[in-house]
C-alpha cells in the first residue's frame, strides 16, 4: 500500500514538472524584429545602423578606401610584402576570389539591407510624418550611397530595394542593368533631397541632409555625363551653401585633423570613426592611416599603400597641398631622414591620415578621423567640370576652380603665389583637362581618382600612356574598369551569370 | 600484483552481502566457527572477498588481510569464495577448523557488470556496443584529463589533441563526426549527471563508452555522437583504506623544425630584398623559447564500508610547467562519494566534486597572427634569425619584414594570460525499493563553472605600446541542473524469462552567463589586469546570457529468454527549447537483438569457444547542438560614432528559421564478441552505419540579400566501419603477456548538400590573408577534404607560361596545372587535393608480469590522413617576409634549376596546393612503463599494505613521414563547426611533448 502511495506521489510529481516544462525561448540582451519597429526612434536607430556599417575595416577602414588607392595611378604598392591580394588589387592581376572584393561586397550589401529595414520599419511605425519622411529618406540615402559605390565597381549587379527576411525569395534574381540602378539611384536621391533636414543636429556631417543628397546627385549625374543636371545640382548646393553650413575650409591641413574631423563646414558626407575604440565584427576599425604610415618611422606605420616616386616628382613643388599631402622625410631613430633613407620604401608616403590621427594607437591603428567621401571642395569642381562640359571655361566655371585654388595658396595664413589663378578663355579640352588635374591634387588620396580614371575612360592613357605615374603594362580597358564580382556568388546563384569580362 | 579494483559489481554483491547478514544475524544458535585467509596464487591476500555457506544466505568477507572468520551450523556445508576478477572456488568444509584458499585471476569479463545508461548491465546480456576502460588503463601515467587518458584505448574512439598546451582541450570522435556544423563531441555523463564535471583520472573506476544507436538511445537527442559514461570510485567493505599516488615527469618538446641560420637566411632575403642587411646576431628561436618541462600529480584517498555506509574521499593536484616559458597549467580537486542505506528499502548518496584549476596561457594556434597576435610557436620558427632578442635599447625586437610583429620570447615571456575555473558538483540519488522487484530512483544533480580570464598585453610588447597596454578580465559561469526520475522493474520467470522494464522523466537546464570588460593605455604594466580603472581608454564591455531547458520522457525493455536470446526496445521523447517554433518535440527510438550462441546445447560444453554472441541494433539518436535563440530572427545592437560619441544603433543580423530541428542520426550495428579456451584469448569484430539526415548547415546565402548564411537542415553524412578488438593472455605462466590490440576504420562521405551543391570554405588563420576558399563539402567526398591547385614544381627557362590573375608567370615560379585545360590558370582548376580522415587507427596494449615486475608498452597510431601544413607554408612560400626551413636552401637560382622548390619572389600568393599537402599517417610509442611492485611481506613488514615504484616514457618514439614537428595536429579544431571542419590543418600549435615519468602507488 505504500508503495502504492509512493508511486501516485513520484506520478504526481512528474505530472507537475511536466506541466511546468516550458519551451518557449524568451532570450535577453537580444532583439526580435517584431519588436523592434514601435516609434520613428526606432527607426533613427535602424538608419544609424546603416551609418555606423561604413565605418568597418572592410569598408572606410581600410579595404575599400585601399582598393580604390590602390587602383588609381596616384598609389602603389609600397612594401611588397604585403597581402597578394593587394598586390593583385593594384597590378591589374586579380581573380574573382580577390579577399578585398570579397570584403567589400557583403558588407555594402549589408548597409544596404540595414536601410531597407529602417524603411520597412517607417512604413508600420506612428508619429509625425515628416520625422518618419526625414529618416525614410535617410535611408534611402543610404541605400544609394551603396549601390552609387557598388555599380561604379562591379558593372551590373542585383539591385535590392526590401528588407529581405526570407532570402529564399532573393535566391534566384538576375542582375539589373547599369541604367535601372542608376534611376533607382536617382529617384532615392531625389527622394531623400525632398525629404531629408537641412542640418542635422550638432552639425554632423556623418548623416545625410539634403545639401547631401544634392550633392550626391551631382556626382551621380557628373558620373551618368548627365552635364546640365550635374550642374544645377551642384550650383543649388553652391548656392545655398549657408543654409547648409558648408564652405571651404582656410587651411588646406585642417582638413586632415582628426581632432577638427566632427562637424566640419567642409564635410558634406563623411564616415566617422572614434579613435582607440574597436568592436566586434571589425566594426570601428580603421587602418587607412596605418596602410599608408611609414614603416620603420620612430612611429611607424606599414608602408603598404604608397604613391610611386613619379607622383611626388611630378606633383608642382610649390603646392601647398603637396606638403600636407606628402610625408617625404620623416623622424626615424630619433633624426629626421629624407625619404631616400627610410628602411622599407624609399618613397615619399601619404602624410594626410598620418600626421594628425588624433586619437590613434601606436601605429596609427584606430585613428578618430573622419573619412570625406564628399567635400564643398569637390562640389565646386563638379560644377566646374559640368559647366565646363556645357560652356567652356566661362568665368563662372573658371571661379570655382579659383575658389579651390586661392585656399590652396593659404599656407598656414601665408599666401603662396602657387597655384595661380586659372583664366577664363582658354579652350574648352584645356579646361577639362585642368579641371581633372586639379582633382587629382587636391583630391589626392581620397578615393577620387581610380572613378575619374574610370568615368572618363583615362586608363590606357594613366597606364599604358608615355607619361605614366605607375605603369602597368597589362591594364586592359575592357577589363579592369570593374572588379569580378566575387565567385561564390555566382555560384550560389547562377542566374548572375555571367561574369564581368575577362575574370 | 595490481591495485585493487573497485567494480559496481563489487558493490552489488556488498550489498548483497549486507542483506544476507541482515538476515543472517536474526537467525540464532551456532556449532563452531571456521577461518583462514584467501589470497592469491602470489601469495597476496585477496581483501573483501566474499564467503558463503552453499545454499544459504550465510557468509562474510575477508578483511584488509584476506582474513575470515565464519559460524557454520550444518554439519558438512560447502564454502564458496568468491572475489571480483578471479574464479570462485568451492571447497566442501568436512571438518576443517582452517580454511586457506588460493583463487585464480579469471580474466572472463562476462559476468562483470557493466554501467549503460540508467542502469547496470552483464556484459554477457548487453546487446549493444560498449567498450570499457578500466582504472589502470586511464591512470597508467599522469594524464591531464580523462580524454587525454582515454586516447587509444577503445576502438571506434578516436582522441587527438588540439593543442598540446597545457590544459588544452582533446577532441574526440565515437566512430567520425556526425555533423558538419554541429558539435560531433559525445557527452559525458559522469555517474549518472549527463553533462557533469569529469574527475580526475585517477578518482574514476571505469569508463564505458556507447557506441551504438541501442546504447546510445536512451540519451535520445544528445545520443547521436556516442555517449562517454564515467563511473567514480566508491569506497568498499573493509578497514579504512590510505592510498597515495604519486609521479613526476620531466618533458621536452616532441620535436624541432630545421630552419635557415641568420647568414642563410640573409642569403635568401638579400636575393630579393637587398635594402635589407644582416642586423649581425644568429638567434635559434626554438632554443629561446623551450624549456624543460614538468609534472607533479600527486593524489590521496581514504576509502572504506561498513555495514550501512561506503564512502570514497580523494583529493588530486595536477601542476605542469609548459615546455615553452611562461605557459603552466594546475589542478586541485576534492571527489567525494557517500552511499547510506538509510533503510532496509531506501538507499541515499551523494556525489560531490569540487575543483580549482588554473592555466597559464601562451598564444599558440593563432586564429590570426597578425601585428598584435602573433603566436609563439609559429613565431619561433618564421622569425627573423638575424635579430636579437633584444635591440641595442633593451627593447625586445620586432619583425622588419613581415607585419611588425613582436619576437616570440617578447610574447611568451609577457604577454599574460591566465585563466582560473572553479568547478562545484553536487549530485543526491536516492532509491527506494517499492516492491522486491520495482524500485525507483531519483537524482538531484547540480554543477556550477565559474571561470575568470585575465589577460594583459604590457607595453614591453610593441602591440601593447600601440595601446599603452591593454588589460582585459572575462567572467563565465554556467549552472546545469539535472533531476531524474526512473522506475526500474525487473522479474524472472520460471529462470528462463529475464526481464527489466526501466522508464522516467528528466528535466535538465543550462544557464550560461558571460561577461567581460578591457581597457586600455595604463600608467604602468604594473597593474596587470587588476585595475582596469586606471586605463584611460575605456572599451566597450560587453555581457550576455544564454539559456536552454530540456525535457524528456524515456524508457527501455529489455527481455532476455534462457540467457540465450536477448532482445531490447529504448526510447526517448525529448522537448528542447533552443528549436523552432514548429519543432520542439521528438522521437528516438532504438531495438537490438543478441542470441548467445554459446549458450545453445550445441556449443556450451565446446572446450575451445567459451563464448560465442552475435548482437545487431538500429535505431535513431539526435545532435541537438543548436545554440540557443539560433532560430529567431535578430537584430543586433552594432557600434556606431555619431558627433564623436557612440550612439545607440541596430541591424539585421541573423534570418528565422521557424522550422530547424535536430540533426538525426540512423545507425546499424551489427557485432560479435568471441572468446575462447576458457576466455583467455577474446576478440569483438563490430561493423557499423550511420546517417546523419537534417544537418544543421550554415547554408550560405546570397551576400546581396544582406545575410551570408542561415541555419538550415540540409544535407546528409555518413560514417560506416569495422572495429576489431582482439586479445588475452599470450603467455600465462610465471611470465605473463596481455595484449591488446584495438584497430578502426571510419569513413565518412557527405551524401548529400543542399541542391547537390559544393560548399566551399575557408579555415586558415587570419594574417594568412588571401587563401580564400581552402575546403571542400562535396557529395560522396568526406567532410574537410582540402581544395586546391596541383603543384607541378617551377617553371624553367624557355617554358611556356600558364596565363592567370595572380599566378607567377617567371622561371624559376610556382607551376601549378591547367586542370580544366582552357589554357588559363584560374579557380576552375582547383580540385579535391587531401583527405584529412585516416583510414584507421589503431591502439596495441601490452602488459608484461614477471614476479614483482610489470612492464607496459603502449602504442598508438593512425594511418593515411593528410595534413594540410599552413606552418610550412608560411615558412616554405619564400616571399621574403619570414624565414625558411632548410628547404629554401635548395630553391630555383638560375643556377640550381633541377629543383621543385620555387625561387624566392616578393609578392608571391598564398595558394592551397599539393606542395603543402602531406602525408601524416603516425605511429607512437605513447607509454613504455617498468614497475615494480613490493612483495606483500615485506610491504608488511614496513607497515604497507601495497607499494609499488614505476618509472616510464610517453611519446619518446614517433615514426612518421610527416615534414612538420608533430604529426598530430588540430589546429583551431576545438568547438561545433571547427571541430568538423578544420581537420588535419597544421599551424603554430603547442607542440605534444616527450615525458619520463617516475611514479610512487602507495596503500595503507
Amino acid at each position: 500500500m505504500k508503495s502504492l502511495k509512493i508511486l501516485f506521489a513520484c506520478s504526481c510529481l512528474l505530472g507537475m514538472m511536466w506541466s511546468c516544462t516550458d519551451l518557449e525561448e524568451r532570450p535577453v540582451g537580444i532583439l526580435a524584429p517584431e519588436a523592434i519597429f514601435r516609434t520613428a526612434n526606432d527607426v533613427e536607430v535602424a538608419v544609424l545602423g546603416s551609418v555606423g556599417l561604413l565605418a568597418t575595416e572592410q569598408l572606410y577602414g581600410r579595404q575599400f578606401t585601399s582598393a580604390l588607392m590602390l587602383r588609381s595611378d596616384m598609389v602603389d604598392i609600397g612594401d611588397r610584402g604585403t597581402v597578394a591580394a593587394r598586390i593583385q588589387m593594384n597590378d591589374f592581376n586579380m581573380d574573382d576570389n580577390n579577399a578585398m572584393v570579397l570584403a567589400i561586397w557583403p558588407r555594402f550589401y549589408e548597409v544596404i539591407s540595414a536601410a531597407n529595414a529602417a524603411l520597412a520599419g517607417s512604413e508600420i511605425v506612428t508619429g509625425s510624418e515628416a520625422r518618419i519622411n526625414a529618416l525614410a529618406a535617410e535611408a534611402r540615402f543610404m541605400r544609394a550611397f551603396s549601390y552609387f559605390h557598388l555599380v561604379r565597381n562591379f558593372g551590373e549587379i542585383p539591385y535590392i530595394d526590401f528588407f529581405v527576411s526570407d532570402p529564399a525569395t532573393v535566391k534566384n534574381i538576375s542582375k539589373t542593368s547599369v541604367a535601372t540602378i542608376y534611376q533607382n539611384i536617382i529617384q532615392d536621391l531625389e527622394f531623400a533631397k525632398q525629404w531629408l533636414p537641412d542640418r542635422q543636429p550638432n552639425n554632423v556631417r556623418t548623416r545625410a541632409t539634403k545639401g547631401t543628397a544634392a550633392a550626391y546627385l551631382a556626382n551621380v549625374h557628373l558620373t551618368l555625363e548627365n552635364w546640365q543636371r550635374a550642374y544645377e545640382e551642384a550650383k543649388w548646393v553652391i548656392d545655398n551653401k549657408d543654409r547648409f553650413g558648408y564652405q571651404l575650409m582656410e587651411d588646406f591641413q585642417d582638413l586632415y585633423k582628426a581632432h577638427l574631423a566632427d562637424g566640419l563646414a567642409e564635410h558634406i558626407f563623411a564616415v566617422d570613426f572614434l579613435g582607440l575604440q574597436t568592436a566586434p565584427g571589425n566594426i570601428n576599425v580603421d587602418f587607412t592611416a596605418s596602410m599608408t604610415g611609414i614603416r620603420g618611422a620612430d612611429r611607424s606605420g606599414w608602408s603598404v599603400n604608397v604613391p610611386s616616386l613619379k607622383v611626388y616628382q611630378t606633383w608642382p613643388e610649390g603646392d601647398y597641398r603637396k606638403r600636407v599631402s606628402f610625408d617625404s622625410a620623416i623622424m626615424m631613430g630619433g633624426r629626421l631622414q629624407p625619404y631616400p633613407n627610410f628602411v622599407n620604401t624609399q618613397r615619399p608616403h601619404i602624410a594626410k591620415y598620418t600626421r594628425f590621427p588624433g586619437n590613434a594607437q601606436g601605429e596609427f591603428q584606430q585613428s578618430d578621423h573622419n573619412y570625406p567621401d564628399m567635400r564643398y571642395a569637390e562640389v565646386l569642381l563638379i560644377a566646374a567640370e559640368a559647366l565646363g562640359e556645357i560652356s567652356g571655361a566661362t568665368a563662372e566655371a573658371v571661379g570655382y576652380v579659383n575658389q579651390v585654388r586661392a585656399r590652396a595658396r593659404n599656407e598656414a595664413g601665408v599666401m603662396n603665389s602657387f597655384p595661380a589663378d586659372l583664366n577664363s578663355g582658354i579652350s574648352k579640352d584645356e579646361f577639362i583637362r585642368l579641371v581633372i588635374e586639379e582633382r587629382r591634387f587636391e583630391l589626392a588620396f581620397e578615393h577620387k581618382r581610380w572613378y575619374d580614371i574610370q568615368r572618363r575612360r583615362m586608363g590606357n592613357e594613366v597606364f599604358l600612356g608615355p607619361n605614366s605615374l605607375e605603369p602597368r603594362s597589362n591594364f586592359s580597358e575592357a577589363r579592369d574598369y570593374l572588379w569580378p564580382i566575387p565567385r561564390q556568388e555566382l555560384e550560389n546563384n547562377p542566374n548572375l551569370l555571367p561574369q564581368n569580362p575577362g575574370y | 600484483m595490481k591495485f585493487k579494483l573497485l567494480s559496481i559489481s563489487t558493490a552489488l554483491k556488498i550489498l548483497l552481502l549486507m542483506c544476507v547478514m541482515v538476515q543472517s544475524s536474526l537467525s540464532y544458535g551456532q556449532t563452531r566457527t571456521v577461518s583462514g585467509t584467501v589470497s592469491e596464487d602470489n601469495g597476496d591476500p585477496i581483501i573483501g572477498a566474499t564467503v558463503q555457506i552453499k545454499g544459504t544466505t550465510i557468509g562474510t568477507v575477508t578483511d584488509i588481510d584476506g582474513r575470515y572468520t565464519l559460524s557454520i551450523e550444518s554439519s558438512n556445508p560447502v564454502l564458496v569464495f568468491r572475489s571480483v576478477g578471479f574464479k570462485n572456488q568451492e571447497v566442501a568444509l568436512g571438518n576443517q577448523s582452517v580454511v586457506n584458499v588460493t583463487l585464480d585471476r579469471d580474466v572472463s569479463s562476462l559476468n562483470e557488470v557493466v554501467v549503460v545508461g540508467y542502469g547496470t548491465q552483464r556484459r554477457s546480456d548487453l546487446t549493444g556496443s560498449v567498450s570499457s576502460v578500466k582504472s589502470e588503463e586511464l591512470t597508467a601515467f599522469p594524464a591531464i584529463n580523462v580524454a587525454q587518458a582515454l586516447q587509444g584505448r577503445a576502438a571506434g574512439v578516436n582522441i587527438q589533441a588540439n593543442n598540446g598546451a597545457p590544459g588544452s582541450s582533446f577532441k574526440i570522435r565515437i566512430r567520425g563526426g556526425t555533423s558538419i556544423n554541429a558539435s560531433s563531441d559525445p557527452i559525458f555523463v559522469v555517474d549518472g549527471f549527463i553533462g557533469g564535471a569529469l574527475p580526475p583520472p585517477e578518482d574514476i573506476e571505469s569508463i564505458e563508452v556507447l557506441k551504438d544507436a541501442s546504447a546510445t538511445a536512451i540519451y535520445g537527442s544528445r545520443g547521436a555522437n556516442g555517449v562517454i559514461l564515467v563511473t567514480t570510485r566508491r569506497g568498499k567493505k573493509g578497514a579504512p583504506r590510505i592510498e597515495f599516488n604519486t609521479a613526476f615527469s620531466s618533458q621536452e618538446e616532441i620535436a624541432r623544425l630545421d630552419l635557415l641560420n641568420a647568414s642563410e637566411f640573409m642569403d635568401y632575403i638579400q636575393e630579393i630584398r637587398p635594402q635589407f642587411n644582416s642586423l649581425g646576431a644568429d638567434t635559434n628561436w626554438q632554443d629561446e623559447i623551450f624549456r624543460p618541462g614538468f609534472i607533479q600529480n600527486h593524489q590521496f584517498s581514504i576509502s572504506g564500508a561498513s555495514d550501512n555506509v561506503d564512502y570514497y574521499v580523494s583529493s588530486a593536484f595536477f601542476d605542469q610547467k609548459g615546455v615553452i616559458i611562461g605557459s603552466g597549467f594546475n589542478r586541485f580537486s576534492v571527489t567525494s562519494n557517500v552511499n547510506i542505506k538509510a533503510s532496509e528499502r531506501l538507499k541515499i548518496g551523494m556525489n560531490m566534486f569540487v575543483q580549482r584549476s588554473a592555466q597559464e596561457g601562451t598564444r599558440t594556434q593563432e586564429n590570426s597572427g597578425g601585428s598584435n597576435n602573433t603566436g609563439v610557436v609559429a613565431g619561433a620558427f618564421k622569425f627573423e634569425p638575424d635579430q636579437p632578442v633584444f635591440d641595442e635599447n633593451g627593447r625586445y625586437t620586432i619583425a622588419r619584414m613581415n607585419d611588425p610583429h613582436d619576437n616570440p620570447v617578447a610574447v611568451a615571456r609577457e604577454f599574460q594570460n591566465e585563466t582560473e575555473t572553479d568547478r562545484i558538483q553536487v549530485n543526491f540519488l536516492a532509491d527506494y525499493q517499492l516492491t522486491d522487484n520495482l524500485t525507483f530512483r531519483t537524482t538531484l544533480g547540480g554543477t556550477t563553472s565559474s571561470a575568470r580570464e585575465g589577460t594583459y598585453l604590457p607595453t614591453l610588447l610593441n602591440a601593447g605600446r600601440n595601446v599603452g597596454g591593454q588589460g582585459s578580465i572575462t567572467g563565465r559561469r554556467s549552472t546545469l541542473l539535472l533531476n531524474e526520475n526512473y522506475l526500474t522493474y525487473t522479474k524472472s520467470f520460471n529462470n528462463v524469462h529475464n526481464l527489466t522494464v526501466m522508464g522516467g522523466y528528466s528535466y535538465q537546464s543550462q544557464v550560461n552567463e558571460n561577461w567581460s570588460a578591457t581597457g586600455q593605455n595604463f600608467v604602468t604594466d604594473a597593474f596587470e589586469f587588476w585595475n582596469l580603472g586606471a586605463a584611460s581608454v575605456w572599451q566597450r564591455p560587453t555581457s550576455s546570457l544564454s539559456d536552454w531547458v530540456l525535457s524528456s520522457f524515456y524508457a527501455r525493455l529489455n527481455y532476455g529468454y534462457d540467457d540465450r536470446y536477448l532482445v531490447q526496445f529504448n526510447a526517448r521523447y525529448d522537448g528542447s527549447s533552443t528549436f523552432s517554433a514548429n519543432n520542439k518535440w521528438a522521437f528516438f527510438p532504438s531495438t537490438a537483438l543478441a542470441w548467445n550462441v554459446s549458450n545453445e546445447d550445441f556449443l556450451k560444453d565446446n572446450e575451445t569457444v567459451s563464448m560465442f554472441k552475435i548482437r545487431g541494433s538500429y535505431g535513431l539518436t539526435g545532435n541537438q547542438a543548436i545554440s540557443p535563440f539560433q532560430t529567431l530572427a535578430r537584430f543586433s545592437d552594432i557600434f556606431t560614432v555619431v558627433d564623436g560619441r557612440p550612439t545607440n544603433a541596430i541591424r539585421p543580423t541573423t534570418v528565422a528559421n521557424d522550422n530547424l530541428t535536430w540533426e538525426t542520426t540512423a545507425q546499424l550495428n551489427i557485432g560479435t564478441d568471441l572468446s575462447f579456451f576458457s576466455d583467455r584469448f577474446y576478440a569483438t569484430f563490430e561493423y557499423y552505419r550511420m546517417v546523419t539526415r537534417d544537418l544543421l548547415f550554415q547554408v550560405p546565402l546570397p551576400q546581396y540579400s544582406g545575410f551570408t548564411s542561415q541555419l538550415q537542415n540540409a544535407g546528409r553524412v555518413e560514417n560506416k566501419g569495422i572495429e576489431i578488438t582482439v586479445g588475452g593472455r599470450i603467455i600465462d605462466r610465471g611470465f605473463q603477456w596481455n595484449t591488446d590490440f584495438n584497430l578502426s576504420t571510419n569513413r565518412n562521405q557527405v551524401l548529400s548538400l543542399p541542391n547537390g551543391n559544393d560548399i566551399l570554405y575557408g579555415a586558415f588563420p587570419g594574417h594568412m590573408v588571401g587563401l580564400g576558399q581552402t575546403h571542400i563539402l562535396r557529395e560522396g567526398f568526406p567532410v574537410g577534404s582540402f581544395f586546391g591547385w596541383i603543384y607541378d614544381g617551377v617553371y624553367q627557362v624557355g617554358d611556356t607560361f600558364i596565363p592567370g590573375g595572380g599566378f607567377e608567370q617567371a622561371p624559376g615560379g610556382e607551376r601549378f596545372r591547367d586542370l580544366n585545360g582552357d589554357g588559363i590558370l584560374n579557380a576552375n582548376d582547383r580540385d579535391i587535393i587531401g583527405n584529412p580522415h585516416p583510414n584507421f587507427i589503431f591502439g596495441w596494449n601490452n602488459d608484461f608480469t614477471w614476479k614483482n615486475f610489470d612492464l607496459n608498452i603502449f602504442f598508438q597510431g593512425t594511418q593515411g590522413n593528410d595534413i594540410l601544413s599552413y606552418t610550412l607554408m608560411e615558412l616554405d612560400l619564400l616571399s621574403g617576409i619570414n624565414n625558411a626551413t632548410r628547404m629554401a636552401l635548395n630553391r630555383w637560382t638560375p643556377e640550381n634549376t633541377d629543383t621543385d622548390v620555387p625561387r624566392a619572389a616578393l609578392g608571391r600568393a598564398r595558394r592551397v596546393s599539393t606542395r603543402f599537402i602531406y602525408d601524416g599517417s603516425y605511429i607512437r610509442l605513447r607509454n613504455l612503463a617498468l614497475g615494480y611492485n613490493l612483495p606483500y611481506d615485506v610491504a608488511r613488514r614496513v607497515g604497507v599494505q601495497r607499494a609499488r615504484i614505476f618509472v616510464s616514457a610517453q611519446n619518446i618514439l614517433t615514426f612518421t613521414n610527416y615534414r612538420g614537428y608533430d604529426p598530430e595536429v588540430n589546429w583551431n579544431s576545438g568547438g561545433a563547426a571547427n571541430g568538423n571542419l578544420n581537420l588535419g590543418i597544421d599551424y603554430g600549435s603547442y607542440p605534444n611533448v616527450k615525458s619520463y615519468t617516475l611514479g610512487l602507488n602507495i596503500a595503507f
